[in-house]
């Protein structure tokens, strides 16, 4: 996986301006270490030689920090600078980072939710809406970890660890030597770990998410149990699973555990090397005691970034798997036909509403529901649709809002086609003439603290007063006591007595009564070609 | 409910508990860790005091011990950290399983109310995703605070073994970089908790309104304001987070600031130190650059925090799951009669907060059959829970054999089978086991075959053994019903409710549950039949519809 989502950089701004300022802020922190180390060497080169320090053990880094930094005062003024300065970007590092992450996670939030609203109605039933909640609502705020951990610590990877080897390199190249000898080790041991584990800890996984499952099968029936009185069993059987999951888990993770003991073992032992080597040669009179302390403090810094980035690797891992999911919907090619334009609807009031053997296949692709409804709806009257659960009613007054295209038939005003499998009429010119109420209406958040008979009343009452010449009543009644019932086909007879076209889904003893035209609508069974 | 209210905290030490993880264990974890952290900082004091002796070049011979010394803590690091992240680990999963095991049989015991209400998000979230959150405290917040004291004390031993005062401001600092990060990131995850999840609940709302409500939207023209609305939640959320993120920098920030502050004093102090002559060269170098190493582990105190809220907070869900009533009393060893009455009277029935149905009379004795019906909705369901015993009846009685139905009578007496009712993730005969522990495979063909399924499960690669998929997901919804038919069909219990949902009933579904109703009345068992198919109505010898 790449450590970073070029898709990020590239379409989200405030990432890009993140990862900029981080990097600056990278840059940053590895000359105040740079400077820290130096400083250090400078105070402390007095006290340890055991003759007075003619050169300048510092080279030409002695230029960032001059020699004059070794009397106490000057040296401390330069190091409680630095340390002030190393506070202030730590602070500002996580502010900026928070603020970053939170604004991505809205940005692309508000990207899924604007897609996925111009998706249609098809898509929402192709059951991906559960896993696009989730992703929205929760998967997203993975983000935060990447950009507040993992982020800066990459950033401190590809500043501070060259400028360091650099930095070493001008002050003792055989100690750059060593380190720059055991940096390619890291990746190189770390592939070779991989490699040797991945097999195993793929079965492995897949042994563990097998047990895990088959844990959470068990408690999840409790209430089947406890139905048939049979719930104290499985305790012992929840342990078992448990302690086999368990087993199964530790032998991966001691593999797993390797490629970070790798890791730590080659940093670690780097900079030992490096500091023993130093040692002897500072016996021999082969270096000089400013430049090993510049080297020692540095030699650890190379590596920091490179450890800290793979402690924080599985943060990374979430975050760019839910920024992941989050583009590959937006790049989804919108399979829903485009379909031609038919030129504005013609005003609807009036004229009477044609629907000619419509059809629209189920998402699965086995039935057509409804199969061929043909019928027409009189201005001035009420139209009911009628017909078991299933069999495309609901299909049906979507399909005459024009938001869902069917796959046969047409949908006509007067004599001037609306609806077509290949084309629409202009859905402004449409849509703003229907009124249409589904079943469970959306009323907004606020909507989702009324009761479901609330949310029905508020939605019909929207519809009612519109003045839409045409509309599109999905089982208006549910949800509702007999008075409000009463209420609502009242209503609907008052719209159809000031003209509008009243079409309405319903099972209802009582709708159907006061409808004055009832059309069955049934399915048919597509022949499946296997 | 229980009246006492516990506090978050108690409720994760009391779960820690229940975990049954030895201090033993976590004291090794600490160990390994002390030791990895503290090979980082005997590897920078020891390399400190070589540096600084070889500087005075005495014979090799006299810095060998401290080269092999620097060379030993390079390897130990790695190593130690491996075994700590081990034995942290094997504590926690250990811990975890114990914990689900207890929680399991605490909330089996647990009312029947309770259990019949669980829905099953909430178990596999509790029972999954927030136990592990609590075995998580073990390794990611007990035992990186148990390194950062033992490594902190090792730190300022060192320092303060070599000049006294030193120790002291080392000290100092390393009580201030834990302690004040701690308190912000405490002060941070409160913040974070309150607000943060408030404006949460907004943003879930407001996304889910626009994406679901997103055709209505285009009906009424109303996109943009959901958008609109959208923006607004996501701004406050925003707020939300800037204000928890607040005390997270300053507690970064303060890290930072400490641990620098740290180097300022106990450089300037090994440097006075050897002018004074209180301290030869190579002692100044290792307290000098001893605190580059000594603030790691305290830079693991706020993580560690945040996930001590964390977990916290999953053992409080964890605790709501089991705590919502007392427990029943322990079952008394009933003896369950062969046969039972049932007996409804003006019985109405609701879930708390919930409109009660209209009372139903109706009696039905051995070896005769009850329907309800009523739209969906209605509370057919609620009412069988009742009569099931798990839920006291808003008004009205329901009686078995003269007795008010009681929790005692909840899967003895009266068995009940749901319209979502669970298949497990097992064999198709352990599945029937279920119902009753002893089902020979010889009676697992019979009720196999009362409800038309044992030419399917004959069809099955190892038929009665064969495992069917976790939940039962590699099962048609036909064949679902009709396996938990057959199980029903087994089921001990004199009295047997059964719902059955408005949709799969197919006509094979149809003939299974007529041939089944046939099989129980012969049994002279009581049948309590919640149906949507009208057809299904000549079975029955009284219905009671829940439709006003």
């Amino acid at each position: 996986m790449k450590p970073l989502d070029p898709r990020l950089v590239r379409r989200i701004g405030p990432a890009r301006r993140h990862i900029l300022v981080t990097a600056g802020l990278g840059f940053v922190t590895a000359l105040l270490i740079l400077v820290q180390a130096l400083v250090i060497a400078r105070l402390l080169a007095p006290i340890l030689s055991p003759v007075p320090l003619a050169d300048d053990g510092l080279h030409w880094w002695g230029l960032i920090v001059p020699e004059g930094a070794r009397t106490l005062a000057t040296g401390l003024a330069i190091l409680g600078a630095v340390v002030a300065a190393r506070a202030g970007v730590a602070w500002l590092q996580e502010r900026l980072a928070h603020r970053a992450g939170v604004q991505v996670i809205s940005q692309l939030r508000e990207m899924v939710v604007e897609h996925v609203a111009t998706r249609g109605p098809r898509w929402s039933a192709g059951g991906r809406t559960a896993e696009v909640a989730t992703l929205v609502t929760r998967g997203l705020d993975d983000l935060l970890p990447y950009f507040v951990r993992y982020l800066p610590q990459l950033a401190l990877a590809v500043t501070v660890t060259p400028v360091m080897i650099v930095v070493v390199l001008g002050l003792d190249w055989l100690s750059a030597v060593i380190v720059v000898a055991t940096l390619p080790l890291v990746p190189v041991f770390m592939v070779l770990v991989g490699l040797v584990t991945q097999e195993r800890s793929a079965a492995h996984l897949a042994a563990i998410q097998r047990l895990g499952a088959r844990t959470l099968d068990l408690i999840e029936g409790l209430p089947t149990l406890k139905a048939l009185g049979r719930e104290r069993g499985p305790a012992a059987r929840v342990r078992e699973l448990g302690d086999a999951q368990r087993r199964a888990t530790m032998g991966s993770l001691r593999v797993a555990f390797l490629s970070g003991m790798v890791l730590e073992l080659l940093t670690t032992l780097a900079v030992a090397i490096v500091a023993v080597t130093m040692g002897f040669r500072l016996i021999d009179g082969n270096i000089g005691i400013e430049t090993a302390l510049a080297v020692l403090v540095l030699a650890p810094e190379v590596y920091l970034p490179i450890r800290n980035v793979g402690t924080h690797f599985h943060a990374s891992a979430d975050g760019l798997a839910a920024a992941d999911a989050a583009f590959s919907l937006l790049d989804e090619e919108d399979r829903a036909r485009s379909r031609a334009s038919l030129g504005p609807a013609p005003d609807a009031r009036g004229r009477v509403l044609t629907v000619e053997a419509l059809a629209v296949a189920t998402p699965d692709g086995t039935r057509l529901a409804p199969g061929a409804l043909t019928f027409t709806a009189a201005p001035g009257a009420i139209t009911a649709l009628r017909g078991p659960n299933g069999e495309g009613k609901s299909t049906a007054l979507l399909a005459l809002t024009g938001l869902l295209a069917p796959d046969a038939g047409t949908v006509a005003v007067g004599d001037v086609t609306v609806q077509r499998d290949d084309a629409t009429a202009e859905e402004s010119s449409w849509l703003a003439q229907v009124a249409w109420v589904p079943q469970r209406p959306d009323l907004g958040p606020e909507g989702r603290t009324l009761s479901l008979g609330q949310r029905q009343r508020r939605a019909l009452a929207r519809a009612f007063e519109s003045g839409r010449p045409v509309v599109l009543l999905d089982e208006p009644t549910s949800h509702l006591d007999r008075a409000s019932r009463a209420e609502v086909i009242a209503g609907m007879r008052a719209l159809a007595d000031a003209g509008a076209t009243v079409v309405v889904a319903t099972h209802e003893d009582e709708v159907l009564a006061a409808a004055d035209a009832v059309v069955e609508v049934t399915a048919t069974r597509l022949e499946v070609a296997s | 409910m229980s009246g006492r209210r516990r506090s978050d905290p108690a409720l994760l030490r009391e779960a820690i508990r229940d975990t049954g993880v030895s201090r033993w264990a976590i004291v090794r974890a600490v160990l390994a860790g002390t030791m990895a952290l503290g090979s980082a900082v005997g590897l920078s004091a020891v390399a400190a005091w070589l540096i600084a002796k070889a500087a005075q070049m005495p014979s090799p011979a006299d810095v060998a011990l401290a080269a092999t010394i620097v060379r030993f803590f390079g390897v130990s690091r790695g190593l130690f950290r491996y075994l700590e992240r081990l034995a942290s680990h094997d504590a926690a999963l250990r811990g975890v399983v114990t914990l689900r095991e207890r929680a399991y049989d605490r909330l089996a015991s647990s009312g029947a109310r309770t259990v019949l209400g669980l829905r099953r998000g909430d178990i596999v979230a509790r029972m999954g995703a927030d136990l592990d959150a609590i075995g998580d405290a073990v390794v990611r917040a007990i035992v990186p605070l148990g390194v950062a004291a033992t490594v902190s004390a090792i730190s300022i031993a060192i320092v303060a073994a070599l000049l006294p005062i030193a120790g002291i401001a080392l000290a100092a600092c390393l009580i201030l970089a834990g302690v004040v990060p701690a308190l912000l990131t405490a002060r941070s995850a409160r913040i974070a908790a309150d607000a943060g999840s408030r404006a949460h609940v907004e943003v879930t709302a407001a996304s889910l309104s626009a994406m679901d409500g997103a055709t209505e939207h285009r009906v009424w023209g109303t996109g943009a304001e959901a958008a609109a609305a959208l923006r607004t939640a996501d701004r406050d959320a925003e707020q939300a987070h800037e204000l928890a993120a607040r005390p997270a920098a300053w507690a970064a920030g303060f890290q930072a600031l400490f641990s620098g502050v740290a180097l300022v004093a106990l450089v300037a102090l090994g440097v006075l130190a050897v002018r004074n002559g209180d301290l030869d060269g190579p002692g100044a170098a290792v307290v000098a650059l001893l605190p580059l190493a000594a603030f790691e582990a305290v830079g693991a105190v706020p993580a560690a925090v945040m996930q001590y809220f964390r977990s916290a907070a999953a053992a409080r869900r964890l605790a709501e799951l089991a705590d919502r009533e007392a427990a029943d009393p322990a079952p008394a060893v009933r003896k369950v009669p062969a046969a039972s009455s049932l007996a409804l009277d003006a019985l109405s029935v609701a879930w708390p907060g919930m409109e009660p149905t209209r009372p139903v009379t109706a009696a039905v004795g051995p070896g005769h059959v009850l329907a309800v019906v009523g739209r969906s909705g209605v509370g057919k369901t609620t009412l069988l829970t009742t009569v099931a015993g798990a839920l006291p009846p808003a008004s009205g009685a329901v009686t078995v054999d003269g007795v008010p139905a009681s929790p005692a009578h909840t899967g003895t007496t009266v068995a009940m089978t749901a319209e979502d009712a669970h298949v497990f993730g097992t064999t198709v005969l352990e599945n029937l086991r279920v119902a009753r522990g002893d089902v020979t495979e010889e009676q697992a063909w019979d009720a196999l075959g009362v409800v038309g399924l044992d030419a399917w499960v004959r069809g099955l690669p190892a038929g009665l053994h064969t495992e069917l998929g976790t939940g039962g997901r590699s099962v048609s919804g036909g064949e679902r019903r009709r396996l938990l038919l057959a199980r029903a069909g087994l089921a001990p219990a004199p009295v047997i409710l059964i719902d059955e949902p408005a949709e799969h009933l197919d006509d094979a579904g149809a003939d299974a549950l007529r041939a089944l109703v046939s099989r129980m009345r012969a049994e002279g068992r009581t049948v309590v039949l919640v149906t949507h198919d009208l057809t299904l109505l000549d079975l029955a010898d009284a219905v009671v519809s829940l439709d006003d």
